[in-house]
């Protein structure tokens, strides 16, 4: 190759080329540019694609042999960041929840128009006799002996035991707790009840006609004024029912963990007829009552007439979930002291 | 002429793109203590120390000029630094003419420092500042080690890529 050119003249000959090109290629030259592009382009392009067809697999085992161990560490910690992940998204999701119960129970104290402390319930009753919660607002917050606990969907208790930082919740259906309640008739009730002829003597209608919604359930719609258009062909007619809304009051009492509640009707010659499965109750309020005038308590979900006398025992099924209690508020209503003792 | 052309210089070509593509895919990727292996410039001096400093200059010459194509450099920057590696591992064949393994290790390391070394050197005397720093120390040392380990079995390779046979010697039997 190079037998024609002595050593030194072969050395000078690539100095000078060098120089020769590092000269062109500094002054910018378009030859250059693309010898670049195209070897790039074509040449090296299809050589790399060759080598690593051949290189990338050997590159792989042994990056296996060699790296095993830190690969094995890597995927761990992948694995351990994985499971952390997805501890995150289950405490997000848990905080979405949270936060959805929590404005539930707020809402509900807040359509009655009573100032309520929110609580977590944070410990249940040890004992099988005894139907308590433990929550975690006491003195400190201006919770006090007998003011009414409620969740988002009504009343669930009330306090039993204060303590500065805790209290003591008495569930509505252990059997120690009673409070007043009525029963309201729905409005398809109400209007069976003015097409059907009553009997006298059963029952005393109270023929007032609501006038504040704090008596009604939180999430129904106010039915003492209902509102229907019609349309159709003919001209749209409107038609307003003025409902009357009938109650029917009692003692409210629990009867032990996963029973209904049952109503004794203050009036022994209560009538069995104008109470009916599906009536709302909630409490009565009054001077003697533990909790204010209009708080959800449940349905009746059964009627019982005691042979032999006109009076009815009434079980009521509960709104509030007792065995799934989390958030609950305790209104902030001091009930008459004498109640308190009962 | 045409055997210049067709005989040492075109595989010159084919193994001077298979080195520069390991290079690029082995080599780049798996670096030592960040000091990134020098292939191409082993395979020169490998050539140097099997054909001289001549063929040594015209591997480093060509295999750098293909470096250069490839990269980023001035075109003829590390075609002229891995000439003069080449050139300074080819030195062993002007001491022994078949140099022992070892010897040949020793020069391709030596080689291979200058290459490397000239790099940057040459970099900064066209203006391309920056490059002459403390890292070289320990750069030099890693990519020379390099070459002096993979010098043994690139020498085959580097012998038959600049056309140089193996000497030969017959004993005489009366």
């Amino acid at each position: 190759m190079f037998a024609s050119l002595s050593r030194r003249r072969v050395i000078l000959l690539v100095v000078l080329t060098c120089l020769l090109l590092i000269t062109l290629d500094k002054r910018g030259n378009p030859v250059i540019d693309r010898a670049r592009g195209v070897f790039a382009t074509l040449i090296m392009r299809p050589v790399d694609t060759a080598t690593n067809t051949v290189v990338l697999p050997l590159e792989r085992a042994w990056d296996g042999i060699t790296n095993y161990d830190d690969l094995k560490k890597e995927r761990d910690a992948l694995y351990d960041q994985v499971q952390h992940m997805r501890g995150n998204d289950v405490k997000a999701q848990t905080a979405i929840l949270e936060a959805q119960e929590l404005l539930r129970v707020t809402e509900l104290s807040d359509a009655l128009g009573y100032t309520a402390v929110v609580a977590q319930v944070v410990g249940d009753s040890p004992s099988n006799f005894q139907n308590t919660v433990e929550i975690n607002v006491g003195t400190a917050r201006g919770v006090k002996v007998g003011m009414p606990v409620t969740d988002g969907a009504g009343l669930i208790g009330k306090i039993t035991k204060v303590f500065p930082d805790h209290s003591i919740v008495l569930l509505a259906t252990d059997p120690s707790y009673a409070i007043a309640a009525q029963i309201l008739a729905t409005p398809e009730e109400v209007a069976a009840e003015t097409e059907v002829s009553t009997p006298s003597g059963i029952f005393v209608p109270d023929s007032t006609t609501t006038s504040s919604t704090t008596t009604l359930p939180f999430d129904l719609p106010d039915p003492a004024i209902s509102t229907t258009t019609t349309s159709s062909t003919l001209p749209p007619v409107t038609t307003t029912t003025i409902l009357q809304i009938i109650r029917e009051t009692g003692a409210l009492e629990g009867q032990g963990i996963g029973r209904p509640l049952v109503l004794r009707f203050t009036d022994s010659s209560s009538a069995v007829t104008s109470v009916r499965v599906g009536s709302i109750v909630d409490t009565a309020g009054g001077n003697s009552s533990l909790a204010p005038h209009g708080i959800p308590i449940g349905i009746v979900t059964r009627v019982v007439t005691e042979t032999g006398s006109s009076n009815a025992v009434v079980e009521v099924t509960l709104n509030a979930r007792l065995e799934r209690l989390n958030f609950v508020a305790v209104l902030l209503f001091e009930p008459n002291q004498n109640a308190v003792g009962r | 002429m045409p055997r210049v052309l067709f005989g040492p210089a075109l595989r010159l070509l084919p193994i001077g793109l298979l080195a520069l593509s390991l290079q690029r895919l082995v080599f780049a990727v798996h670096p030592v203590h960040d000091v990134k292996l020098q292939f191409v410039l082993a395979l020169v001096v490998a050539a140097g120390a099997a054909g001289g400093p001549d063929r040594g200059a015209v591997a480093g010459f060509v295999l750098g000029l293909l470096y250069d194509l490839n990269g980023t450099t001035p075109l003829g920057l590390v075609a002229l630094a891995y000439g003069f590696g080449g050139m300074t591992a080819g030195y062993v064949r002007t001491l022994v003419s078949e140099p022992q393994w070892w010897i040949a290790s020793f020069f391709a390391a030596v080689g291979a420092a200058v290459g490397e070394l000239s790099v940057p050197f040459l970099g900064q005397m066209i203006g391309d500042d920056g490059w002459i720093t403390s890292r070289l120390l320990v750069e030099i040392p890693i990519v020379a080690g390099a070459a002096a380990l993979l010098c043994p079995a690139l020498m085959p390779i580097a012998r038959w890529m600049v056309g140089v046979k193996r000497k030969k010697w017959k004993v005489m039997v009366e």
